[in-house]
């Protein structure tokens, strides 16, 4: 039972890391556009200064848990990677505790009330003309978050040693 | 306890953490809030959502992720092996020509990718099998490898010098065109020092046994030119439309991997599932160091909300220190982090640091941040925490990791010449970008 619910987590993050990964094509494709039409047509677009830090603020923070998953995150290994298996688990179990779940949490509900607030007043960015509505990409903070809390308590569950790896 | 002292227990705890071998960015989240919220209160949470989010929109730093992307694709479209088998053909009967073929190879490829990974793997996959079949000297040919590969964390376009930029505010088109010479510099070294061991001893590089016909001459000739154009073709668009000044680094990086995705089309070496796992490895390389540049711009910003860099900046001013001396030992500090740290950490949370003393000292930001950057460069080979090595040893299994290491030293001691080069010829690094500017 608890092996399927975390394989279920765990397939919800990876398929979000999915679709994630595809805003590296629509960064090169809006980027390449933009600098076509400056460079030879010298018709600057008005959106792409504001598409391209969207697309990158979101693809790597909607992207962390996946990485997570993928064991991406860089560690300070050397003395980690000589212990045995079982004192590696027992050593993340304590860090997730002492060092993952406090930052998350309060990412979550402070990037939450960040983002709320952006909503409620329909904020607009004022750095370019094309002044689009921010509030979608402040709502990225939060729901990193959420991503982030649910693959960390994947990772916690299983180095717990209550399923399997 | 005053504040001051407060960011230094941060930095303290920070490396107690550090050891326990945890995701450094989470790590670094987690002591930033506990110290910050003792020295200033509840307001370090609204902190550090405006510091990640301060982060997410830096348009500089999207160049990442584009380069990462280029590079992988490039990695998997194999671009630059036409270019290395036709110069192999030409001049496989000289002596030592793979250590040769695999410099130059390592070069164009550094200067037309920007992370690391991609050119040991690449060049280990072309260059091992044959060195191997040649007798060649097995710790030279690994040390050339990995050596060779890691210069593309430091020739442009490299990612590393894409995310200094902001850290040291530098121009990262300025780090771009100072990172140029010393690149080279490393590379004559490292090419210079592998000829030179062949040339002393013929049994560490054999000549290559191979037909010579004319029509085959003819063959390799045409294979090199044809090879070489695309990747000629993508330095000019990405690193010579930087320098020129007509593209941004983030635009440039984007027209490199457009014109990457169509290479690998048009050659018909990027299918479907190729690019689907670019698009992952992408994901997972770009969100690791940005995370982690986010997590600790909210440190960095609470160190010095603190008051603890302006007093540290005020006490290393006050050493009486000579500032060549300062810099010396800057440098021997991040050679010593370099070893169980990859570059990430150290750009982004130690050179933030160090910035501030250096600015104050009337010293060159550009040099200095060039000279971290060959310095951090040792990282890479440096065993036994050497990831360049493992990549290698993933491709050429025949090598053993002793060797292998054995190999990487050599060529670390070259690095050191080269720094202590940099540092005492600031002219190395600044002499390109002053032409530049003209």
């Amino acid at each position: 039972m608890l092996e399927r619910v975390l394989r279920v987590l765990e397939g919800a993050i990876e398929a979000v890391g999915q679709v994630v990964a595809w805003f590296v094509v629509g960064l090169t494709i809006a980027l390449t556009y933009e600098a076509l039409a400056r460079l030879l047509f010298v018709a600057p677009t008005v959106w792409a200064y504001d598409v391209t830090y969207m697309l990158y603020g979101a693809h790597f923070m909607l992207g962390a848990a996946y990485t997570l998953r993928r064991g991406g995150h860089v560690r300070t290994d050397f003395l980690y990677e000589r212990l045995p298996e079982v004192w590696q688990r027992r050593v993340d179990t304590i860090c997730y505790l002492l060092f993952y779940f406090g930052p998350v949490l309060a990412l979550l509900w402070f990037g939450s009330g960040f983002a709320l607030e952006a909503w409620r007043r329909a904020e607009r960015a004022i750095t370019s003309p094309w002044m689009p509505v921010i509030y979608p990409f402040k709502t990225v903070i939060p729901v990193a978050a959420i991503l982030l809390l649910v693959q960390g308590l994947v990772e916690f569950v299983r180095n717990l040693g209550l399923a399997g790896r | 306890m005053t504040g001051e002292a407060l960011g230094f227990l941060m930095l303290g705890g920070l490396l107690l953490g550090l050891l326990a071998g945890f995701p450094i960015a989470f790590t670094l989240l987690a002591v930033a809030l506990l110290f910050g919220y003792m020295g200033l209160g509840p307001r370090v949470f609204d902190l550090m959502t405006l510091q990640i989010f301060s982060v997410m929109r830096e348009t500089v730093l999207a160049a990442v992720p584009l380069f990462v992307f280029m590079a992988t694709v490039l990695e998997r479209a194999r671009l630059i092996e036409r270019f290395f088998l036709g110069f192999l053909a030409l001049a496989g009967s000289i002596r030592g020509s793979l250590y040769f073929a695999v410099m130059v190879t390592a070069i164009l490829f550094a200067a037309a990718t920007g992370i690391v990974g991609a050119s040991v793997t690449l060049l280990g996959v072309m260059a091992g099998p044959l060195m191997l079949r040649a007798g060649y000297d097995v710790r030279l040919s690994a040390g050339i490898i990995t050596a060779g590969g890691t210069l593309g964390i430091l020739i442009p376009p490299s990612v590393m010098l894409v995310v200094m930029g902001p850290v040291v505010g530098v121009p990262v088109t300025q780090l771009f065109a100072g990172a140029i010479v010393p690149g080279l510099l490393l590379g004559g070294l490292y090419l210079g020092y592998a000829m030179l061991r062949c040339f002393l001893d013929p049994s560490r590089g054999p000549a290559i046994q191979q037909a010579n016909s004319e029509a085959g001459k003819g063959k390799a000739v045409a294979e090199l030119m044809l090879g070489s154009l695309p990747v000629v073709g993508l330095i000019f668009g990405t690193l010579g439309t930087i320098l020129l000044g007509i593209a941004t680094p983030t635009d440039a990086a984007a027209l490199g991997a457009f014109a990457s995705v169509l290479f690998g089309i048009v050659t018909r070496r990027l299918d479907w599932s190729g690019f689907r796992e670019a698009m992952g490895k992408t994901l997972e390389v770009s969100s690791m160091i940005l995370f982690l540049v986010a997590a600790s711009n909210f440190f960095g910003a609470v160190f010095g909300a603190l008051g603890s860099s302006r007093l540290l900046t005020q006490l290393l001013l006050e050493s009486g220190l000579p500032a060549m001396g300062l810099v010396v030992l800057a440098m021997a500090v991040i050679f010593l982090l370099a070893w169980p740290l990859e570059w990430v950490p150290i750009v982004v949370i130690f050179l933030p640091v160090l910035v501030p003393v250096v600015a104050k000292m009337g010293m060159d930001l550009l040099w200095f941040s060039v000279a971290v950057a060959v310095n951090l460069q040792t990282a890479w080979l440096s065993p036994p925490v050497a990831l360049s090595a493992y990549f290698l040893k993933g491709v050429m299994p025949e090598w053993s990791l002793k060797d292998i290491y054995l190999g990487m030293l050599q060529f670390m001691m070259l690095q050191l010449l080269g720094l202590v080069a940099v540092v005492a010829f600031p002219d190395l690094v600044l002499w390109l970008p002053r032409v530049l500017q003209r």
